[in-house]
C-alpha cells in the first residue's frame, strides 16, 4: 500500500498488493454555483488483507468515498478500480453484478432483511447470484462469529452486537474481494461494538479478508491496520498503526484548522472510554449533520509522506481498547 | 393541531390519491344515478303535465297483474264520450285509441319499431294542444291505409312519405301508406308511434269502431279538474276509472318509475360495491400511514398532544380527503350521468343533457357518502394511532412485522362465521322457499363478515401453502416475497378482501346460473316434446293470423296453441290468491310431457276444470274435485273445478304461483280478447324436422315479432336470459375488481415507501433491478390469489346454498362452472402482476444511497 500522494499517476499498482484503487476520484453534488464537491481528485489504493480505517470530520466525504468505490455511487471525474476491473463506466447491471458477487457490505443500521433469519441473511448474496455457498466456509464463519445458536432466529430476536455480527457473517460468506463497513458500531453500546470490531479485525487477520471501515470514532479507528484522514474531500493523512490517542490528536488538528472556517464544530462523536476527547467542542446537535466543506476553506496540512510500513505482520500491531 | 392535521395531510397527498379514487368512484356512482333519475323524473313530469287531458276516462282497473302479457287491450265505449259531452263544465271530448303491442314491418318484412324492448305504439291521430308530436310535413291520415310516423322513426328505418307499412295487429294485418311525418315536441320517450285516423284505429287496432281505450276530457274555463272529476263521476258512476292530469302524470310516472328504478338499483348496486371496496382500500391506508408515522404521532404525543387531539387530527385527515374525494366525485357523477343520457339517446330516448337536474339531495347525498365512508374506515385506523405511546419517538423501532394479537379476530370471526354456517345449513334444510332465501341472505352476509373479520387469521395459512413453492423455484427472491406478504397479515387480509367480495359473488352467482342452466336444460329435455316452438323471444302475444299460418304450412300436424291469464282464485282456506295460469288445447301430452299425481291432461283440459300443482293444492286445501271461486280480467267471475293435480318439477315461475292450467276453451270463454304466446307444433308423419322447419320460416317471415325453435334453440333462449343477469353481475364484478386492484397498488406503493431501507439495502448487496421487481411482483401475485381462492371458495359455498334455495323451486341440478373457477385464479394471477406493475418500477428506480442513508 502507497500513499496516494505518493504515487500519483501510477498507471500499474501491483494486483496481488491492491484490493481497490482510485485514481482522480472526484465526486460533485449539484451543478452550477451551489455545487459542492464531496470529493476532490482523491487516489487511493486499498491495500489487499489490511484493515483499512477512513476518518475525517462531518462532510468530508468518507461515505462518498466508499460508496464511489463500492460501486453504489456514480463519480463525477477519475477512474476506480476493483481489484483489476474498472467499476468506473461500468453499467449499472454490472455493478449490482460486481457488488453482488465481489464485495461485502456492514452499515450502521438495518442490515438485516427483517423477513428473513440469520442464516438466510447470511446467504442472501449468494441465492440472489443462485450461487451455492461454500459449506466449510460458511461454517467456518458461523463459528467463528459465534452464530451457531442464533441462526434460526429473525433479526427483530436478535440484539444489535447480534444483528451486526450477522451481518458480518454476510459480508465475509461470500469471500468478497471487499467488505465495506459503514460506521458497523455506530448505532451498538462499546462492548457490543468492540465485539464486532474484534471480528472485523479476526476477518483480516485469519481469515484473510480485505475490510475498509468509515468510521468518526477513533477508538474504532485504532483497531485498523491504517488510518486515512479525509477532509475537504480530500485524503490529507494517513497513519499506519494507530492508537486512539493518536488518530484523536490528529482529529483534534483538523478541528483548530477548521475552526476559523466553520461555525459548527464537527468533531468527532464521543467514542465511550475515549479518554482526552474534548466534550465541550462536541455539539450533538451538528452530529449527522453534514455541512459541505465550505467553499474557500483553510487548506489542510499537507500529508506527511507516508512510510512503506505496512508490510508488518498484523499481529505485530498494537491493540488498544 | 389542525394546522399539524393540514400539513400533514398535503404531505401525504400522494399517498392518499388511491384512497380518494376509491371515494371518487363510489361518489360519481351515488351522484350520477341521482341526478340521472331526476333529469329522467323532470324530462317526463314535463312530458306528462303537457300531454295529460284535464279529465281521463279509461276502463277499469281489474286488479289484475299481468306477469305475462295477455295481448288483452282493455277498451270502454267511445259512446262514453257523448255521455260526458253532456256533462257541465266540460269544454270537450275526444276519443283515444292507444294499442302497445302492435309490430309495424317494412317492405322487406324489418320492424320498423325500436329493438331495445320498448314499444311500437298504434294511436289515432287528432290536433290537440296535448298531443307529444306535431305534423312537421305531410299530412293529417284521412280514411284507411293512411298513417304518419315518428320522425325519429322514420330517419332510423329510412321511411320517407310514400312508402308502405304493414301494421300487424290483434284484429289482423293491414298495409298503410306513409303520408306524413310527426315530431316530438318534447321528449320522445323511445317508442315508435304510428297514427291512424280514429275510425281506423278503432276497427283496425281493437276489432269495435264503437271502442276506444280512454276518452279524454277538456275541462271549460273555471271548472278545476278535480272538479270536474267529481262532475263525471256523478254522470257515469262507478264503471270507468277517472283521473286527473295530476293523476295521470303520477300513474304515467310510476309506470315509467319502473324501468327508472332498474337503472337506478344497477347504479346504487355500483356504487355500493365502490363503497364496500372501497373501505377496505381506505382502512389499509390509514393503517399503514400511521404505522409510518409512528415517531412523528408519538412525538406529537410527547410534545404535549392528548389521545384524543391525535385521535381527532387523523379523523379529519380523514374527513378532508372525504371532502375532496365527493367534490371530485361529484364531477364525475355529472359526467357518470350525462354518459347515461347518451346512453339512453342511443336506445331511443332522447334526453337533453343541457337540461340535466341536480336537486339539493344529490351534493348533499354524495357528501354524506364520501365524508362518511373516509370517516367510518378511518375511525379504527385513528383510534390506534391515538393509543400510541410517546414513548415511541424515542425508541428506534423496526415498523415491519408488528403484528399485535389477532384474539378478537378470532373470536368474532368464528363467532359470526359459525352463525354464518348455520344459516346456510338451515337454508339448505329448509322446506320452504322464502325461509329458506331470507336464510341464504343472513348467512351470505354474516360469512362474508366472518371471512373478512377473519381473513388475517388465514393469511398465514393459505399464504404458506400458494407461495409454498415460491423459495424452491424463486430462490431467495421468492422466499422474500412470500414473507412479505405474511409480514402484516392484516394488511395481507384486507388488501385481498376487497378482490374476495367481488369474486365471491362471481364464484356464488356463476354456480347459481349454471346450476340453473343445467335445471332448465335437464327439463326441457324432459318436459317439451314438439318439434317446434313458435313464440317471441320475450314472450309476447301474437295475433290470431301468426297461429293460422303455422297451421296452413303443410306439414305441420299437431298444433297446439298456448295462451296465458291473471286470474284471481279464492282457495278453501280462505286465502285469495293473485297468479298467472295457462291454457293449452288438448293434445297437450302430444307436445309436452305433464307428470301428473292425480287425473290426467283430458280431465285437467276439460271444459270448466282446472289443474294445479299438487303442493300448491295441499298448502291450500284444493283436491280434485274441489270447486274454485275464479275471477278473471275485467270481473269475469267463474267457478272452475279441479280436474288434475300435476307433479312438476318446476310448475312456478315468477307471478305464476301453483303451476295452474286448464284447457284453451275454458280460458277463451272468459278471455276472449287475449292472444296466443306460443304455439307448439308437430312435423307430420312423412314430413323431415328440418323440411318442416324451412317450412315454417317461410310461413312466418311476415311475422318478425316470433321465431321457430326446436329443444335446442329453446335451451339457447333460456341460456340467454339467465345470462342477461350474469353480464350485469360481470360488470358489477369489473368495478369490484379495479377497485381492488388499486387497493393491492395501494398496499404495494406504501410498503416500497416503508421498506425504502430494506429495498437500498438488498440493492446494495447485490440485489439486481430485475430481480426486485419480481419479488414485488410474487408479493401482489400471492396477495391477489390469495383474494381470489378466498372469494372462490366462500363463493362456492354461496352457490351450493343458493342451489339448494332454487331446488325448492324445482331447478334440482347442481353445476360448478369449472371453467369460470380457473378463468378467475388465472384472472388473479393477471390482476396480481398488473397491480404490481407501478409498485415495482418505483421500488427498482429507488436510489440505493438515498435508501441507505443514515436517517
Amino acid at each position: 500500500m502507497s500513499t496516494p500522494a505518493s504515487t500519483p499517476g501510477t498507471e500499474r499498482a501491483e494486483p496481488s498488493g491492491t484490493a481497490a484503487r482510485a485514481r482522480g476520484l472526484t465526486k460533485a453534488y449539484g451543478a452550477g454555483e451551489t455545487a459542492v464537491l464531496a470529493l476532490d481528485a482523491v487516489d487511493v489504493d486499498i491495500a489487499r488483507r489490511r484493515f483499512t480505517a477512513v476518518m475525517g470530520p462531518s462532510g468530508s466525504g468518507k461515505s462518498t468515498l466508499m460508496h464511489t468505490l463500492a460501486g453504489l455511487d456514480s463519480v463525477s471525474a477519475g477512474q476506480v478500480w476493483l481489484g483489476d476491473t474498472e467499476i468506473t463506466g461500468l453499467k449499472e447491471r454490472e455493478l449490482t453484478r460486481l457488488r453482488r458477487d465481489r464485495v461485502g457490505f456492514m452499515f450502521q443500521s438495518f442490515n438485516l432483511i427483517p423477513t428473513l433469519s440469520a442464516r438466510e441473511n447470511i446467504t442472501l448474496p449468494m441465492d440472489i447470484a443462485g450461487r451455492r455457498p461454500d459449506p466449510e466456509w460458511l461454517e467456518h464463519v458461523i463459528d467463528t462469529l459465534g452464530l451457531r445458536d442464533r441462526l434460526r432466529h429473525r433479526p427483530a430476536q436478535l440484539s444489535g452486537g447480534q444483528q451486526q455480527r450477522v451481518a458480518c457473517a454476510r459480508a465475509l460468506a461470500a469471500r468478497p474481494e471487499l467488505i465495506f463497513a459503514d460506521e458497523p458500531t455506530g448505532n451498538l453500546d462499546s462492548r457490543a461494538g468492540l465485539e464486532v470490531l474484534g471480528f472485523l479485525r479476526e476477518a483480516v487477520d485469519a481469515l484473510g479478508q480485505t475490510v475498509v471501515m468509515v468510521t468518526h470514532d477513533p477508538g474504532a479507528a485504532a483497531h485498523s491496520d491504517v488510518v486515512l484522514f479525509l477532509a475537504d474531500g480530500r485524503i490529507v493523512d494517513e497513519m499506519a498503526a494507530p492508537t486512539a490517542e493518536a488518530v484523536l490528536e490528529r482529529m483534534k488538528r483538523f478541528d483548530t484548522s477548521q475552526g476559523t472556517a466553520r461555525a459548527t464544530g464537527t468533531a468527532p462523536a464521543a467514542a465511550p472510554g475515549n479518554p482526552g476527547h474534548d466534550s465541550v467542542r462536541t455539539d450533538p446537535g451538528a452530529r449527522g449533520a453534514s455541512p459541505g466543506p465550505a467553499p474557500g476553506a483553510t487548506a489542510p496540512p499537507p500529508a506527511p509522506p507516508a512510510p512503506e510500513a505496512h508490510a508488518a505482520p498484523p499481529d505485530a500491531e498494537p491493540r488498544e481498547d | 393541531m389542525l394546522k399539524a392535521t393540514l400539513r400533514s395531510f398535503l404531505a401525504h397527498k400522494g399517498r392518499l390519491a388511491l384512497s380518494a379514487l376509491a371515494v371518487i368512484l363510489s361518489v360519481a356512482f351515488v351522484a350520477g344515478s341521482l341526478i340521472f333519475s331526476d333529469t329522467v323524473n323532470r324530462t317526463f313530469d314535463r312530458l306528462f303535465a303537457s300531454t295529460s287531458a284535464d279529465v281521463a276516462v279509461s276502463p277499469k282497473d281489474d286488479g289484475l297483474d299481468e306477469s305475462l302479457p295477455t295481448g288483452r287491450t282493455p277498451t270502454l265505449p267511445a259512446r262514453v264520450a257523448r255521455q260526458v259531452a253532456k256533462v257541465d263544465g266540460v269544454a270537450a271530448t275526444y276519443v283515444d285509441v292507444s294499442v302497445e303491442n302492435v309490430t309495424v314491418v317494412d317492405g322487406d318484412n324489418e320492424p320498423v319499431g325500436p329493438t331495445t324492448g320498448a314499444p311500437t305504439v298504434a294511436v289515432n291521430w287528432y290536433k290537440s294542444e296535448r298531443s307529444p308530436v306535431e305534423l312537421t310535413s305531410g299530412h293529417a291520415p284521412r280514411g284507411p291505409g293512411q298513417a304518419l310516423i315518428d320522425a325519429d322513426t322514420a330517419d332510423k328505418r329510412d321511411v320517407g312519405i310514400g312508402d308502405t307499412l304493414r301494421v300487424l295487429a290483434a284484429p289482423g294485418s293491414f298495409e298503410v301508406k306513409v303520408v306524413g311525418i310527426a315530431t316530438f315536441r318534447t321528449t320522445n320517450p323511445g317508442a315508435a308511434l304510428v297514427f291512424l285516423d280514429t275510425r281506423v284505429a278503432q276497427t283496425a287496432l281493437l276489432g269495435d269502431e264503437d271502442a276506444a281505450t280512454s276518452i279524454a276530457v277538456d275541462a271549460a274555463t273555471g271548472v278545476s279538474d278535480a272538479e270536474l272529476k267529481r262532475r263525471i263521476a256523478a254522470e257515469l258512476g262507478p264503471a270507468y276509472e277517472l283521473k286527473t292530469a295530476d293523476e295521470q302524470a303520477e300513474s304515467a310516472a310510476a309506470e315509467l318509475g319502473g324501468f327508472l328504478d332498474v337503472v337506478k338499483y344497477v347504479m346504487l348496486g355500483f356504487a355500493g360495491v365502490a363503497v364496500l371496496v372501497g373501505v377496505f382500500l381506505i382502512v389499509n391506508t390509514f393503517s399503514m400511514l400511521i404505522a409510518q408515522r409512528t415517531r412523528e404521532l408519538g412525538l406529537l404525543r410527547a410534545l404535549g398532544a392528548d389521545r384524543r387531539q391525535v385521535r381527532r387530527s387523523v379523523l379529519i385527515e380523514a374527513v378532508l380527503l372525504g371532502v375532496v374525494g365527493a367534490t371530485l366525485g361529484l364531477g364525475a357523477g355529472i359526467g357518470l350521468a350525462a354518459a347515461l343520457i347518451e346512453l339512453m339517446g342511443l336506445l331511443g330516448m332522447n334526453l337533453k343533457s343541457t337540461e340535466m337536474v341536480i336537486g339539493w339531495p344529490t351534493p348533499v347525498v354524495s357528501y354524506a357518502v364520501g365524508v362518511g365512508v373516509t370517516f367510518v374506515a378511518a375511525y379504527l385506523p385513528a383510534r390506534r394511532a391515538a393509543r400510541v405511546s410517546p414513548m415511541a419517538a424515542l425508541a428506534d423501532a423496526e415498523i415491519a412485522g408488528v403484528g399485535r394479537p389477532l384474539r378478537l379476530r378470532a373470536v368474532v370471526g368464528a363467532v359470526v362465521g359459525a352463525a354464518g354456517v348455520l344459516a346456510l345449513v338451515g337454508c339448505a334444510t329448509a322446506d320452504r322457499t322464502a325461509t329458506s332465501a331470507s336464510l341464504l341472505g343472513l348467512g351470505v352476509v354474516l360469512t362474508l363478515v366472518a371471512t373478512v373479520v377473519a381473513g388475517p387469521l388465514l393469511v398465514r395459512p393459505v399464504i404458506r401453502v400458494l407461495g409454498g413453492a415460491f423459495p424452491a423455484v424463486f430462490g431467495s427472491v421468492g422466499r422474500m416475497s412470500q414473507r412479505n406478504a405474511l409480514r402484516n397479515p392484516r394488511r395481507t387480509g384486507a388488501t385481498a378482501a376487497a378482490l374476495m367480495v367481488g369474486l365471491a359473488l362471481v364464484g356464488g352467482l356463476s354456480v347459481a346460473s349454471a346450476s340453473m342452466t343445467k335445471s332448465f336444460d335437464e327439463q326441457i329435455d324432459k318436459t317439451l316434446g314438439a318439434d317446434f316452438v313458435v313464440q317471441s323471444g320475450s314472450w309476447l302475444p301474437f295475433p290470431a293470423e301468426v297461429t293460422a299460418a303455422v297451421r296452413d304450412t303443410e306439414g305441420a300436424d299437431t298444433v297446439v296453441r298456448n295462451r296465458f291469464t291473471p286470474l284471481e282464485l279464492r282457495m278453501p282456506d280462505g286465502r285469495t290468491v293473485k297468479s298467472t295460469a295457462a291454457g293449452y288445447e288438448k293434445d297437450l301430452d302430444e307436445v309436452v310431457n305433464v307428470t301428473y299425481a292425480e287425473g290426467d291432461t283430458a280431465r285437467a283440459l276439460a271444459a270448466g276444470h282446472i289443474a294445479m300443482d299438487q303442493d300448491f293444492a295441499e298448502d291450500h286445501g284444493v283436491r280434485v274435485g274441489t270447486v274454485l271461486p275464479v275471477r278473471f280480467p275485467k270481473g269475469r267471475a267463474a267457478e272452475l273445478t279441479v280436474g288434475a293435480l300435476t307433479d312438476q318439477d318446476t310448475a312456478e315461475g315468477p307471478g305464476m304461483s301453483g303451476g295452474l292450467f286448464m284447457g284453451l276453451g275454458t280460458l277463451e270463454k272468459y278471455v276472449p280478447d287475449g292472444q296466443d304466446t306460443a304455439v307448439y307444433v308437430n312435423a307430420a308423419e312423412g314430413t323431415g324436422a328440418g323440411t318442416l322447419r324451412d317450412r315454417l320460416d317461410a310461413a312466418l317471415d311476415p311475422y318478425p315479432q316470433v321465431q321457430v325453435r326446436d329443444q335446442a334453440d329453446y335451451k339457447e333462449l333460456i341460456r340467454e336470459q339467465i345470462a342477461v343477469m350474469l353480464y350485469l353481475v360481470y360488470a358489477l364484478l369489473g368495478l369490484a375488481i379495479i377497485i381492488a386492484v388499486l387497493g393491492v397498488v395501494n398496499t404495494l406503493a406504501l410498503s416500497v415507501v416503508e421498506r425504502t431501507r430494506e429495498i437500498g439495502l438488498l440493492r446494495a448487496i447485490g440485489l439486481a433491478r430485475r430481480q426486485l421487481r419480481r419479488m414485488i411482483r410474487l408479493e401482489s401475485v400471492v396477495i391477489a390469489v390469495f383474494g381470489a381462492v378466498l372469494g372462490i371458495a366462500l363463493g362456492l359455498v354461496w352457490g351450493v346454498s343458493t342451489q339448494q334455495v332454487l331446488a325448492l323451486q324445482g331447478l334440482k341440478a347442481f353445476a360448478v362452472p369449472w371453467s369460470t373457477v380457473v378463468a378467475v385464479v388465472v384472472g388473479s394471477v393477471v390482476v396480481g402482476i398488473v397491480a404490481a406493475l407501478l409498485p415495482a418500477l418505483r421500488a427498482s428506480r429507488m436510489n440505493v444511497l438515498e435508501a441507505i442513508a443514515h436517517e
